[in-house]
Parts: structure tokens; sequence; C-alpha cells
């Protein structure tokens, strides 16, 4: 009885405007989880490191962000800063904003994974000669990035999912362009059901192609 | 100090209606995915295989989805479904609520997992079935480990609400850019900027401390 009350011709008629949106996700997404991996990099290290300035900033940063709705943040960053005269391309802001949000989550993520290397690695590594950079790149990245990588991959995913919201600010995303296609022909079931079902499918393969990355590289010693 | 003459009802709109519907969704949404969260991850942790599989179902797809499609398909797509009508406000509690089940049930059997296999037997060795097993066993136990993720959840779920403002449901995020619209309309300043800033600092006071808690509890009790 569902089944039958969806009206698959439609769904296909529209099917080149919604895979028009997903990639508009996809774009979004990946320049955001890539962003969001480099900025949990360096300020990740940097808080691990306890680097001055740099460290307390970034921890400002983090909390400022995890404490406060990305939706809110995202309002902000598009109503709000072109106040005070810093205005961007809707596509800028896009991929600014969920950038900002990933970013956050993924240096607590990288934080946490440095400073569970055991010290004596990295008094090993200074002990062989290795300088203070040698030691982060060779021994507590490697090690300490593997440690991250389940966390990592949660926030990866958030950012993909969070990259729906900005359907809110009218950026022409999956969501939106779902939206929009239901705003003029009323046939809000069958759009959003195809929208569901591809963030399903999104979601899970990126969720099972990561646990099998996170598989491979995983750490003998850490279980 | 004086202050500009706009902010008086801006900021008494946002206080007293958005904050109080933000609150409101908010206690549906954390008491209810609590409740359900913790019933659902420790039913995983049974043997039955059907059901088992069916909670997983639930977790992965309610998990998976963004809660802004949760909250559209609930919102937009029921009525042409199985022709239900939610108000705006039943919507995102209902999606909050299936989002924050998800996340709290899969932290609970993560939770009741960690907890040694002896204590079951022990318990079971003492003559308690599986209700009583849990009730007075493995439950206490696992909820003290539960409870700084589940606090961080919950911050998540709060934090969530807003997304109810794209449905209209007049909480705090929606009644700063009503307030935004008006003062476009009326002065040719929206104050976007100290608007969405307030809003930000109200979220901020509510979820700083808890995530603060979230942490102290982690280093305490587990």
């Amino acid at each position: 009885m569902i089944i039958a009350s969806i009206d698959w011709g439609f769904i296909l008629d529209h099917l080149p405007e919604l895979a028009w949106g997903l990639v508009r996700t996809l774009e979004v997404a990946a320049i955001a989880i890539f962003g969001s991996f480099v900025i949990g990099l360096v300020l990740g290290a940097a808080r691990a490191h306890r680097i001055p300035i740099v460290s307390q900033l970034a921890a400002v940063y983090v909390e400022v962000i995890r404490n406060t709705p990305i939706l809110v943040q995202i309002f902000f960053i598009f109503y709000g800063l072109p106040q005070v005269g810093i205005s961007f391309s809707p596509f800028t802001t896009a991929w600014f904003a969920v950038t900002v949000w990933g970013g956050a989550f993924s240096t607590e993520n990288f934080r946490a994974g440095f400073e569970a290397v055991p010290y004596r690695y990295r008094e090993g590594s200074l002990a062989l000669g290795f300088g203070r950079l040698a030691t982060f790149v060779n021994v507590t990245l490697p090690i300490g990035g593997r440690i991250a990588l389940p966390a990592s991959i949660n926030t990866y995913i958030s950012v993909l999912k969070n990259t729906s919201l900005l359907t809110a600010i009218g950026y022409a995303e999956l969501t939106n362009v779902s939206r929009s296609i239901a705003a003029v022909t009323f046939r809000d079931s069958e759009m959003l059901l195809v929208v569901a079902v591809t963030y399903l499918v999104l979601v899970w393969t990126m969720s099972a192609a990561m646990r099998g990355v996170e598989a491979r590289l995983r750490l003998p010693e850490v279980s | 100090m004086t202050v500009p003459d706009w902010v008086r009802p801006v900021g008494e709109y946002i206080f007293r209606e958005g904050l109080r519907e933000t609150l409101r969704l908010a206690a549906i949404a954390v008491v209810a995915s609590t409740a359900l969260g913790i019933l659902l991850g420790t039913l995983l942790t049974i043997r039955s295989r059907p059901l088992r599989a069916v909670i997983r179902v639930y977790i992965e797809v309610w998990r998976g989805l963004p809660i802004i499609v949760t909250i559209f398909l609930l919102y937009f797509a029921l009525p042409g479904l199985v022709d239900i009508r939610l108000d705006a406000f039943a919507a995102g509690a209902i999606g909050l609520t299936l989002w924050g089940s998800a996340q709290v049930a899969e932290a609970t059997r993560g939770a009741v997992e960690s907890i040694p296999k002896n204590q079951h037997e022990a318990a079971a060795a003492l003559g308690f079935g599986w209700a009583g097993r849990h009730r007075y066993v493995i439950l206490p136990q696992a909820l003290r480990r539960l409870l700084p993720p589940l606090v961080g959840l919950q911050v998540n779920v709060i934090q969530n609400t807003t997304i109810a403002a794209v449905i209209g449901v007049a909480e705090v995020l929606e009644a700063g850019n009503r307030s935004v619209e008006r003062l476009t309309f009326s002065t040719a300043d929206s104050h976007a900027f100290e608007i969405f800033a307030f809003v930000m600092l109200i979220f901020f006071v509510i979820s700083f401390p808890l995530t603060r808690l979230s942490a102290y509890l982690e280093r305490r009790l587990v």
C-alpha cells in the first residue's frame, strides 16, 4: 500500500536534477572533510604539544564550536558576518561553515590521539637523536593518528551529514534540490524517500570503507 | 551606557518565547531518547537474533540519516505515505528522539558489554533471571559507565533542537530569525551579527557546563 502510492516514474524524471544536487553535496563534503583533517592535524598537534598561544587559541576555537549548534554557526556565517563586512559567495559559505565545525571536532580527535601515545615512545625517538619534528612525524603521528582514527571517521561522516543543513540557507545541495522539486510538484514523499535512501547509502558505504581502512591500519598493540 | 531601542524587544522575544520552546523541545527529546535508548541498547545485548536485527536496523537508519532529513520525512512525507499529519513541534520532538535514542542505544550496548562476563555468571549463579540480572547487577554498573557519554550525547540533542527551526518551530534560532526579518523590514539594519551571536551565547551557556560535567564524570566514574 505504501509502495503503491509512490510514483516511480516521477522519481526517474527528476533523477538528473537530484544527481546534480548529490554532486554538489559530495563536492562540499569532500572539501570540508579534507579541510577538517588538515585543521585537526595541525591544531591537534599544537594542543598535544602545548605550543604556547596556538594551543590556547585552538582550545577556545574548539570549545566555542563544540558548545554551539552548527545550524546557528551556519546562520551566523551566512547572515551575521556580512554585517561586519565579511561576505563570502554561497559556495564559500557552504564549505567554510561545515569545515569550521569539522575542524574543531577533528582537533579534539587528534589531540586525544597524540596524547595517548606513550611518552616512552617519544623518549626513545629523542634518545635515537631524532629532533622534535622528526619525532612527531615518525613516532607520534603514525601511532597517535591511528588511535584517533575511529573518532575521526565519525567526525567525517558527521561532516557529510551536516552538509544537509546548508539547505536552511538555500544552498542547492541534495536536500535543498529535493525540497525545491517538491515545492513545485507537491511530491514530498517521493523526493524525501529518494534523499533519505541516498544519505543512508552514502553514510553506510563511507562507514564500511573507513572501517576497512581502520582494520588495515590497526596497531598490533592497541587491540 | 545606553542600550539601542531594538535590543529589548528582541531579547525578550528570544528569551520568553524562543527559549521556552527550545527548553520544552529539549526536555521531551532528552527524556524520551534516554529512556528509549537505554531500553533498546539493553535489549540489543539479548541473544534473540530477530529482535537484535530489528533494533540494529532502527539504530543504523536513525543514526545514519541527517536529523534534518528525518524531521522533513516526519513533517512533509508522512502525510502522503501513511496519512499522519504531525504539527511542527511534534515532528521536531519525534525526529530528535529517533536520532537521540539510536545514539543512546549504541552507547548503552557498549556500556553493558563492557561489564565483565563473570558478573553475569555470578548473578545467574545467585538465581537471578535475565531481568533481575540486569536490574540489580549489570545495569547499575553499566549506567555508571554510560553517564559521561550520555551527558555528551544529550548536549548534542539540545543543540540539535535548532534544526526544528527549519520547519518553523519558534525556538531560539527561529525567534532570532524572525527578529532579523522584522528588523530588516522596520529599520534598514538586520542586526543579524548581534542576534545570531546572542543565540550562540545562549547555547554556549547551556552546553559548556554540561560538556565540563561530562568530562568530569569521565574522570570520576570510569
